[in-house]
This record gives structure tokens, C-alpha cells and sequence, in this order.
């Protein structure tokens, strides 16, 4: 089993160097007077935290295989959201402090002193090219702007988050009061900064471009499940050395002329075996139409795998809850999960079920059940995913551990639904994709 | 929104908190004799080196030039300037504290504000200074 890092440890571990931050901070510091040194000690704070922070963010979006698989690519994408609007804000009012503390101390308006500090002070005009980057990424992340944006466009708009970063490094020692006289601090400053970057290095280009060689992944062909879902089958070698686990997800990119430039995450919808894969997409957008008509042999980039949204081995009975085309990982764990096993696949319409005769025959030949619930809410007279019905669906479902895939309102309420019908949230396994 | 107040609410308590902590430890000035290099001087004029003054931000010393007992000129020969803020520092608050000097013609002079610690400096090293026969 590969190694796995959980989320308490994680945030105990980004907590623990937050607390070293402060520590650095508290031991180069001496005295503070006046409200100049009380604002330039806030700046100094803020500005140490903020250069902590950035790296951390990076961190969690470095795609490392153990913290994608004991926390989840879903998950960490949250934290990595909630973290930059804290990171955004903490630079900003570093920036502010400093500006207004070394007024005060200098006994200058800000203004006069915000040129003084961008004139002269080594690397502050670099670094204040960095805040307008950092500005511009959270603008085009923010919600509203966000939706109006091609993902892909978002995507490279973000990467100039490491320019950000490079640019603003250097006032951290030129300028920064804990570093200026401690070759320690600016050691062991340098090393996480270059652990990290190291990380992103090995994980986002050096395993991918790798396993790129050593899989040698091509698209073995296409088949159309539904009027709008296709079937990719990938063929490679070796594949059990990925240890891809049912449920876990590929980030893929198929080599044609239109689309090397974008990869996408879509889920593993059957186990895979030693030289096949196959991921079912629906017709979502741009993207997903024009797989339907990739030509076999195309070689793809498999970058993963990822996720943590895997079966847990508890011995009790498992209940998998798919909505839509949330099915293809659980079509996986279905033949996969081992015991008793209960399927609820819930769609709007017969046309959009997928995998009918494939789940029937796992369902044959392990005995296990399969429920399909089909039909708009008012065909079917009310919630069809209702505590009730739940329990009825699946006798025992207190007692079992499940595994919820589907869109974003639906995961919601489901979840909502299980937990009434007695369900404790650590045993409801779920992910989340929203791009 | 409950969640940005909380954070933002925590984050500035937690500064506030580590800045205040700060604001009540302070260290006790040291003087240290230390070397000279002698000054040109007008005819009339003797030069008096002060002790070196070291306060938090780092070392001050200031030379007196006096001519026929009175002080004619005060010279900086050590200041803090480990970090540009240093500096800003003392380009504000030197000229202050010797024309004061220059005015009161001895120690006995206020420390400019937000520059407590060099003034302190300044104010130690000119009473060395002085005390050295100037």
C-alpha cells in the first residue's frame, strides 16, 4: 500500500512552521516603541507569514502523491482557495504597515515614504510587482470572474503566482529585519522554499514525464455509452506498478494538435489491469466533445494517480450512491470493494444511465444489488434520495460505510439524507469537483 | 462571513498580542571605549571622542569639536544602519539632537521622538564626550 499523509497531520505540521515563523520573528526582535515600531513589528509579522503562507499554498498544489492520497485532490484544492484569500490579505497589510511604520519612524507621509522605500531600499520594487501579480491572480480567482473564464485561461493566469513568488524572495533578506543579520534564519528560509520547489519539480514534471516513458500511454479506443458520454480506453505497460486504486483519478492529456495544451481530471471507471484503463466522460464542454474523436494510438500524458476517495477496508457493508455521471468511479469500486456491497445509481433520464448490462453482471455475478433511480424529482413524487427511501434502498445503512459520487446539490443533500438516516459523517466517503 | 471575522479577528489579536509582549522587554544601554581617528581641525579647535553607545538598533559615537569651551561641532562617527530604516533614522534625528546640542552647549537635551534608542545613544556618547574633558 502506497504511503498516505491525513489532513490532521498535515495542518499540524503547516501549524507547527507557522509557530517557527513567529518564533523567528519573536527571537530577532528586541524592543518596540512608539506606534512606528508597533506598525513596522505588524509588517514584519504579516510580511514573515505571508512569505510562509505563499510557499504552503504551493505546497498543497504540488500534486505529492502521499498528501493527494491520504487527503484528496478536492480537498486540498478547498484549503489551497481558503488559504490564498488569507495569503492575498496577509501581504496586503504587510505591505500597508510597513509603508505607514516607516513614515512614522522616518517621520515622512506615506506617500514620501513609499517612493523612499521603492527607490532605495533594495528589492522593494521587484517585490511590489509581485503584490500586483498576487493581486491580479486573486482577481481573476474570485468567484464572479472566475465563471467567466476558460478554465485553461484561468489555469496559466495562475501560474504567474511562481513568478510572484521569484520576484518577491529577494527584499525578504535585503530588507527583512529577522533575516538581515542571521545566516540560520535565511538557511533554513532558503531550504523550504527550495523542499518545495523541489516537490513541485519532481511531482508535477519529473513523475509524469517518467511514468510518460516507462507506460508508454496511448488511446486504445473510444466507445459511446450514451447519446452524450464516451468511453477512453488507454492501453500501457506495466500499469499495476501506478497502484491506481478504484476511485482514483487521472489528470489527462491527450497529445492531438487541439488539446495537448489542457489536461483534465476524469476518474478511472473500471479497475484497471496491467496494460488497460478506461475513463467514461460526459459531454461537458469544448473539452470533453472533442474526445469522442480521438483516434486510437494518440499518445496521452497520465499524470496520478490521485485522490483519496478510496474504499477503506472496514469489513462492513458498503453502499455506493452515484448520481449521474458521478458512476465511473463507483462503477470501479463496485467490482472492486470487497463484502456486501449495495449500489443506488440515480439519473434523470434512462438515456443517461451508462454501464446498464456491466453493473447488472458485477451485481450476478458477486451477488450484490443494484438500484436504479430514474426519473425527475416530479416523476418519481418528491426526494427519490430521502432518509426514507435511503433505508429502504439499503436495509442496514447505519451500520455501512459509503461512498457518494455525484454533482455538487446532489452530493449536498444526499449527505444531508444519510446522516439523518443515522450515518456518521466519518464513514460517508465522498469528492467533489467543481473547475 | 462569520468565518473572515473570526480570522481576521484572530489575526490581529495574535499581533497585538506578540507586539505588546514586545513593547515591555527593553535592554539596558552598555558603553564600550573604542578607537578613534583623528579629525582635521580648524586652528583653536580640539577634538573629544566619545564612548561608543550601544543601543538596540546598534552602536552610536559622536566626536565633539570644541573651541575655546564651547562646543563648535558635533560629528557622527557611529550610527545604526544595519537595515535603510536605520538610516531614515538617523538622517531624521541627528541634525535635531546637535542643533539642540549646539543650543543647550551640553548633555542635557530631550531625545527625539521615534528615535528613542538613538537619541539615547547620541545623549551617552556626547556625555562621555564631554565628561573627557571637552
Amino acid at each position: 500500500m502506497t504511503a498516505a499523509i491525513g489532513p490532521r497531520a498535515l495542518l499540524a505540521a503547516i501549524g507547527a512552521g507557522a509557530v517557527a515563523v513567529l518564533a523567528l520573528w519573536w527571537q530577532s526582535t528586541l524592543s518596540i516603541t512608539g506606534l512606528g515600531g508597533w506598525l513596522t513589528g505588524a509588517g514584519e509579522i504579516l510580511g514573515l507569514l505571508a512569505g510562509y503562507g505563499v510557499i504552503i499554498l504551493v505546497l498543497l498544489m504540488a500534486r505529492i502523491a502521499p498528501i493527494e492520497r491520504g487527503i484528496g485532490a478536492d480537498r486540498l484544492a478547498r484549503w489551497h482557495a481558503t488559504g490564498g484569500r488569507y495569503v492575498i490579505s496577509l501581504v496586503s497589510a504587510h505591505v500597508l504597515t510597513i509603508v505607514w511604520g516607516y513614515a512614522a519612524n522616518a517621520h515622512t507621509n506615506p506617500v514620501t515614504e513609499t517612493g523612499s522605500l521603492l527607490t532605495t531600499y533594495p528589492d522593494v520594487l521587484m517585490a511590489t510587482v509581485a503584490w500586483g501579480l498576487l493581486l491580479g491572480v486573486a482577481l481573476v480567482s474570485a468567484r464572479a470572474v472566475r465563471k467567466k473564464l476558460r478554465y485553461e485561461t484561468w489555469y496559466y493566469l495562475h501560474l504567474y503566482t511562481y513568478l510572484a513568488i521569484a520576484l518577491a524572495f529577494s527584499h525578504q533578506f535585503a530588507d527583512g529585519a529577522s533575516f538581515v543579520s542571521d545566516v540560520a534564519a535565511r538557511f533554513w528560509w532558503a531550504a523550504l522554499y527550495a523542499i518545495v520547489g523541489a516537490l513541485v519539480l519532481w511531482y508535477r514534471v519529473v513523475v509524469p514525464a517518467r511514468d510518460f516513458v516507462r507506460h508508454g500511454f496511448r488511446v486504445a479506443g473510444v466507445r459511446h455509452e450514451a447519446p452524450r458520454t464516451v468511453s477512453i480506453y488507454i492501453k500501457g505497460r506495466r500499469l499495476r506498478e501506478l497502484e491506481a486504486a478504484p476511485g482514483q483519478f487521472f489528470r489527462w492529456r491527450f497529445l492531438t494538435r487541439g488539446q495537448w495544451w489542457q489536461s483534465h481530471p476524469y476518474s478511472l471507471s473500471a479497475v484497471p489491469n496491467d496494460e488497460l484503463m478506461r475513463i467514461t466522460v460526459q459531454d461537458v464542454g469544448d473539452h470533453s466533445a472533442g474526445l469522442s474523436r480521438l483516434k486510437p494510438g494518440t499518445r496521452v500524458i497520465a499524470e496520478g494517480p490521485y485522490g483519496a476517495f478510496i474504499p477503506v477496508r472496514s469489513g462492513r457493508p458498503a453502499l455506493l450512491l452515484a448520481g449521474g455521471v458521478g458512476i465511473t468511479p463507483l462503477r470501479a469500486m463496485f467490482a472492486a470493494v470487497s463484502g456486501t456491497v449495495t449500489l443506488i445509481y440515480r439519473a434523470s433520464t434512462w438515456q443517461d444511465v451508462v454501464f446498464q448490462a456491466e453493473l447488472d453482471a458485477i451485481a450476478q455475478a458477486r451477488g450484490a444489488t443494484v438500484h436504479y433511480v430514474v426519473g425527475t424529482r416530479s416523476d418519481l413524487g418528491g426526494d427519490p434520495l430521502s432518509a426514507t427511501t435511503l433505508r429502504q434502498l439499503a436495509p442496514g445503512l447505519h451500520r455501512m460505510d459509503v461512498y457518494l459520487c455525484g454533482p455538487p446539490g446532489m452530493t449536498g443533500s444526499a449527505v444531508a439524507a444519510l446522516t439523518e438516516a443515522g450515518v456518521p459523517r466519518r464513514r460517508i466517503h465522498y469528492e467533489s469537483f467543481e473547475f | 462571513m462569520r468565518r473572515v471575522i473570526l480570522t481576521v479577528t484572530a489575526t490581529v489579536a495574535g499581533l497585538v498580542a506578540l507586539l505588546s509582549f514586545k513593547t515591555h522587554s527593553s535592554d539596558p544601554e552598555r558603553t564600550v571605549a573604542s578607537p578613534t581617528t583623528q579629525p582635521t581641525l580648524q586652528p583653536g579647535e580640539r577634538a573629544v571622542t566619545g564612548n561608543v553607545a550601544n543601543t538596540i538598533y546598534g552602536p552610536v559615537q559622536v566626536r565633539v569639536l570644541v573651541k575655546s569651551h564651547k562646543i563648535v561641532k558635533v560629528n557622527i562617527l557611529e550610527q545604526p544602519q544595519s537595515t535603510n530604516m536605520d538610516v531614515q533614522i538617523g538622517q531624521y534625528a541627528f541634525p535635531r539632537l546637535i542643533s539642540e546640542t549646539l543650543t543647550s552647549q551640553s548633555a542635557r537635551i530631550d531625545a527625539v521622538s521615534g528615535a528613542t534608542y538613538t537619541s539615547g545613544g547620541y545623549i551617552n556618547s556626547l556625555q562621555s564626550a564631554l565628561d573627557n574633558g571637552a
